[in-house]
């Protein structure tokens, strides 16, 4: 019944992202218009998989750090990639796939100096560390950032934010093949890992005792959700809420077994992110709103509600 | 209440009737607007300049001013330095709180509001009046009155600014560059939008369908934008219909704006 309604929401939000926007494109045209096979489609699909990546990124590292605030940009991806994608326009690197390239390495840099500071205290990836050692990188990376862009003269470089603050209007077919091809390796690594992130949930040593094996689990699990995460960060910038409320939404309906809680928050987070987008696009069109502001707009009442449905029941 | 009430004092002071310079125009300038400069040199003031933002790069004498910075917001030491006795700040947020600390250590400020051609004249006159070349300044601001006054040709033509790829950054009605298309016979597809930026989809741009995409830029090479296949969705990115149009004589209302207006309609003819 839960995974009947939620494929019918996803497909809706899919449906929905694929007929409405800002353009007219009658419905008898639909499949015929450029608008739609070039512009809608791949976009909602880049939308899907981002999201979906993002939800899942999200659930492993919440269960990972054992912290529900944790966040697929809290370990340092967001100030790494806007590094990066300044760094890209600073130096008039053109050509069309320039900044999300830039934006990659950035990510991956943060993500390897985080990991190397986990391992600080010897052989054993430390949560408290990965946090720490998150942020504390994610905010070295902003600084550098910021004064990038104040004392250089290319106005283009302020630009770089708005790219950075995250939406899809980047997609293409070209994007939307790269991430299918991508995500499913470390997606499968995760769900690979679920029974392991149930034990996990006990504690380090209980979850050894249980025949578990904390280290490499720890590693694979921050490994993928973070790969995961840089590609999202990539193709459409830093994309906030998603990875953080969706696996939160999941785990109250689904609860705590990973085995149906990470394919829920793809899921989830897929449609979650499509149907944001519809609203960015058509609400407010010609216009458009920036899609993090969306996916904020939604997912915290529909998380606060189900926060008291659940504390109450 | 007490800020705003020293706001209203400030806006006061720096828009009182210029009485402090009725018997003695002033003799060391700071431009902080590149359009300001531009205008004081071609109303003759040019020598009074004693400081330029990093920005102003019009007409070439101007190179030779010392520049004191950005310009929004200004530095205030820089500026200091340069012991003007008159600043010519563009009215905006940050620029109002510089003007107020320069007026607290007694240099006199002038914030002038210049967005669009209609405030070209106005801001010519205030500044022939501040540096008494009032008579110049008379003959330039009513030719500049009348490039703002003129009704625009029929539009035989469309375009789009992309201020930025990703997101789609446009130019809407409210600003300068949507005048200058108007006076130059082409219709800016997102007139419709009141504000003078917008982010939009690129489906719009689709579908509205442009015959031209244009680009501030320094380069004579397409954006890079250009080359991504989903702004190839857009006829005009497809046909490789861009103006590219330098900053320096096309982003910023000024005395070159007629001229602007002439060139981009050459560009448009081609």
């Amino acid at each position: 019944m839960r995974w009947a309604l939620l494929g019918i929401v996803a497909a809706l939000a899919l449906v929905l992202s694929v007929v409405l926007g800002p353009a007219a494109v009658p419905l008898g045209e639909l499949l015929r218009s450029d608008i739609v096979w070039n512009l809608r489609a791949p976009r909602a699909l880049l939308a899907f998989l981002v999201g979906g990546s993002l939800g899942v990124a999200g659930a492993g590292l919440q269960a990972l750090v054992r912290n529900p605030l944790a966040d697929p940009f809290l370990l340092g991806l967001s100030g790494g990639a806007g590094l990066g994608a300044v760094v890209a326009i600073g130096l008039h690197l053109s050509g069309p796939w320039a900044l999300p390239i830039a934006a990659f390495i950035g990510a991956l840099a943060a993500l390897g100096l985080v990991y190397r500071l986990g391992l600080i205290g010897g052989a054993s990836l430390d949560p408290r560390i990965l946090l720490l050692g998150g942020v504390a990188i994610g905010a070295f990376a902003a600084a550098i950032t910021t004064a990038i862009v104040s004392l250089a003269d290319a106005a283009e470089l302020r630009n770089a934010f708005l790219w950075l603050w995250g939406g899809l209007s980047g997609a293409s077919w070209d994007s939307v093949l790269l991430v299918a091809l991508y995500a499913p390796i470390p997606l499968a690594v995760l769900l690979a890992a679920s029974r392991p992130l149930d034990l996990l949930a006990l504690g380090e040593e209980s979850a050894g005792y249980l025949g578990a094996d904390v280290e490499a689990v720890k590693r694979r699990v921050y490994l993928a959700a973070s790969l995961l995460t840089a590609a999202a960060v990539a193709v459409s910038g830093v994309i906030g809420f998603v990875g953080l409320v969706v696996p939160h939404i999941a785990r109250l309906v689904w609860g705590h077994r990973h085995r149906s809680l990470l394919p829920a928050a793809f899921i989830g987070g897929g449609a979650l992110l499509a149907f944001a987008d519809t609203l960015a696009r058509t609400v407010v069109a010609p216009r458009e709103l920036p899609v993090g502001v969306v996916t904020a707009l939604i997912g915290v009442p529909v998380f606060a509600l189900l926060l008291r449905r659940w504390t109450i029941a | 209440m007490l800020r705003r009430l020293l706001f209203a004092v400030l806006v006061l002071a720096a828009c009182r009737p210029d009485g402090w310079t009725a018997g003695r125009p002033a003799q060391r300038i700071i431009s902080l607007l590149p359009s300001f400069t531009e205008i004081l040199f071609a109303i003759g003031a040019g020598d009074r300049v004693v400081g330029r933002t990093q920005w102003c790069d019009y007409p070439p004498a101007a190179l030779a001013v010392p520049s004191v910075g950005e310009g929004l917001p200004p530095n205030i030491e820089a500026v200091m330095a340069r012991r003007p006795d008159l600043v010519v700040l563009y009215n905006a947020g940050p620029n109002v709180t510089a003007a107020k600390q320069l007026e607290r250590v007694g240099i006199h400020t002038v914030l002038i509001d210049l967005n669009r051609l209609e405030d070209l004249g106005p801001a010519t006159r205030t500044l022939g009046r501040l540096t008494g070349f009032e008579v110049v300044a008379e003959s330039l601001a009513t030719v500049l009155d009348s490039l703002a006054g003129r009704p625009p040709p029929v539009s035989t033509t469309s375009l789009a600014f992309v201020v930025w790829d990703n997101p789609p950054i446009i130019i809407g009605h409210g600003s300068y560059l949507d005048q200058l298309a108007a006076q130059a016979g082409a219709r800016n597809v997102f007139s419709d939008v009141a504000a003078p930026s917008a982010q939009v989809s690129l489906e719009t741009i689709v579908a509205r369908d442009p015959q031209w995409i244009a680009v501030l830029s320094d380069s004579a090479a397409p954006p890079g934008f250009a080359k991504r296949r989903e702004w190839r969705a857009v006829r005009a990115v497809r046909d490789g219909h861009f103006l590219l149009l330098p900053g320096s004589s096309f982003g910023r209302p000024g005395p070159r704006s007629g001229e602007a207006i002439q060139q981009l309609r050459a560009l448009l003819a081609r």
